[in-house]
């Protein structure tokens, strides 16, 4: 039993990380019905660059957070400009390939940028983890999770209550009836993809400031474990991308300690197979939010 | 108003509009008439910016505007009310006019008084979703946000489409209302016989090109048209 609860803090706190890139990739899923791989290696990029001015300056997490969220959305709308915006109309596939080409882009980027294995990031937070009777849970991944609720709810806000939110909805529902209501949808599209970069730039810098290090894999990380979880998620849902990168951490933390780590992953595949075999009602495919 | 000169629209290879020619005079109903596949839908879609031409100018109002793109075309005057109306169908009503007024920013909630008051059941379901409009609904729906942009010249292509006849009617009321209102309407219409009753001008349109012209009474007299359009021979 008490193996089972500590899982499952440990569950949320990975869950936490993958609930946030889970939200990034279901507000561009959303709006532009694509999958951006590149989402990751932007976030990595940023991460990276908020690595390489901390080795510069020594620069406190207030700067190296502005600076990766900065950076990341640089990066994403580099991404959307050259992936996105040229293949709106039609051709998924070319704009999934192309943004695939773009991931070796920016991890080289990235890299030529740090070239060594590891690099060491300043902590988020430096106190020990809170401690009720046997179980302990890291303070840093209720301060992620918090992010997660937080952007969130915010991004509800945005979508249900502005003008803005209005716009990105009438694209998601139908681009060319968005257009003839005199709404730009290109312009939509490139925001919706800053905005998500940013939302990926904190996180990249949540998880290297949590796990006190920068590696190169970080860009292919962020990209599978945002995907799975928001395809568990159901895929264009914000909710539920919370959910499923909760769900995708406690499965991991549970199959690695009852099977052993080698099923860590296999599980949540297999999962996800499942799911996609069955389409069950909440997997919804259209509609968005 | 709006002047169209050898306009050519085309799908790959194949020339959906082929040389189209017409003009819109500003306060008049337009209506243009013509089989499926003819290419009326292709030219609202060109002329609204959705479609862009390969070749031929559209004039606004002594501007060109082929080459803008819709959202553009919205700010100068033209809104299109599109074939299957294409409502956002998860959206409210209130947002759908939302969205319609999207360019204005504020200080349209006269306009959608306004709209209310034009259309009632519209004020009804204010809070409704869109989707779950009945046909009727929906097109009063996609007209009232049409006019949410203030435009100068509305756009209708077959406002009519699979809705019951005493709906259509409805429908052409509200038109002849939006004309005397000084909204100058260019429509695609099947139905030729509620055409007749409240547009100016007639332009029939075959394979992508325009071929014939004229107002009420020389449609009328035209037998082939008549034979086609009106469903009897001249007694």
């Amino acid at each position: 039993m008490i193996d089972f609860v500590q899982n499952t803090l440990d569950g949320v706190t990975a869950g936490a990380s993958y609930a946030l890139l889970a939200v990034g990739f279901t507000l561009i899923f959303g709006v532009l019905r694509r999958a951006n791989l590149s989402y990751g290696p932007a976030i990595m990029l940023g991460a990276y660059t908020a690595t390489w001015v901390f080795l510069q300056t020594g620069a406190g997490l207030i700067v190296l957070l502005v600076v990766a969220v900065l950076a990341t959305v640089l990066a994403g709308s580099y991404v959307e400009r050259l992936c996105f915006a040229p293949h709106r109309k039609g051709a998924a596939a070319a704009a999934m390939v192309a943004s695939f080409a773009i991931w070796m882009q920016l991890e080289e980027l990235a890299t030529l940028l740090l070239p060594r294995h590891l690099y060491a990031f300043p902590a988020l937070y430096e106190g020990g983890p809170l401690i009720f009777g046997p179980f302990f849970l890291r303070v840093e991944s209720l301060l992620i999770l918090l992010a997660a609720i937080a952007v969130c709810f915010v991004g509800w806000k945005v979508l249900y209550a502005t003008r803005f939110g209005i716009a990105v909805r009438a694209v998601i529902d139908d681009p060319r009836a968005a257009e003839l209501s005199g709404i730009d949808v290109g312009a939509v599209s490139l925001r919706v993809f800053a905005v998500s970069s940013a939302i990926g730039g904190l996180t990249g810098f949540l998880i290297v400031s949590s796990h006190e290090q920068v590696t190169p894999m970080l860009g292919m990380w962020s990209t599978l474990k945002g995907m799975l979880a928001m395809m568990l998620g159901g895929l264009g849902s914000l909710p539920g991308a919370i959910a499923g990168g909760l769900a995708l951490g406690l499965i991991e933390a549970h199959s690695q300690w009852y099977l052993g780590p080698q099923f860590r992953d296999f599980i949540a595949y297999l999962l996800l197979f499942a799911l996609l075999a069955a389409r069950p009602p909440w997997m919804n495919t259209r509609s968005a939010y | 108003m709006l002047s169209v000169r050898e306009l050519v629209t085309a799908y790959g290879k194949i020339e959906a509009l082929r040389g189209v020619s017409l003009e819109v005079t500003q306060g008049s109903i337009t209506c243009l008439l013509g089989p499926n596949g003819a290419g009326k839908t292709t030219l609202m879609m060109t002329i609204a910016g959705i479609l862009k031409p390969r070749s031929g100018s559209i004039r606004f109002s002594e501007n060109e505007i082929a080459a803008l793109p819709a959202h553009a075309i919205v700010a100068r005057g033209i809104a299109l009310v599109p074939e299957n109306r294409l409502v956002f169908p998860s959206m409210t009503v209130l947002e759908n006019l939302h969205a319609g007024a999207y360019q204005r920013k504020n200080g349209f909630d006269d306009d959608i008084e306004r709209a209310f008051t034009r259309f009632p059941r519209l004020k009804e379901r204010a809070a409704q979703l869109a989707g779950t409009l009945s046909g009727g609904e929906q097109q009063m729906l996609a007209v009232a946000r049409a006019l949410m942009s203030r435009p100068k010249l509305l756009l209708m292509d077959e406002p009519s489409l699979g809705l019951a006849p005493l709906v259509v009617e409805e429908i052409f009321t509200i038109i002849a209302e939006l004309h005397r209102d000084g909204v100058t309407i260019f429509l695609v219409e099947q139905n030729a016989h509620m055409a007749l009753k409240v547009a100016h001008r007639f332009y029939l349109m075959e394979q992508g090109r325009v071929t014939f012209s004229g107002d009420p009474g020389s449609l009328a007299e035209d037998e082939v048209i008549r034979r086609a359009y009106l469903g009897s021979s001249k007694s």
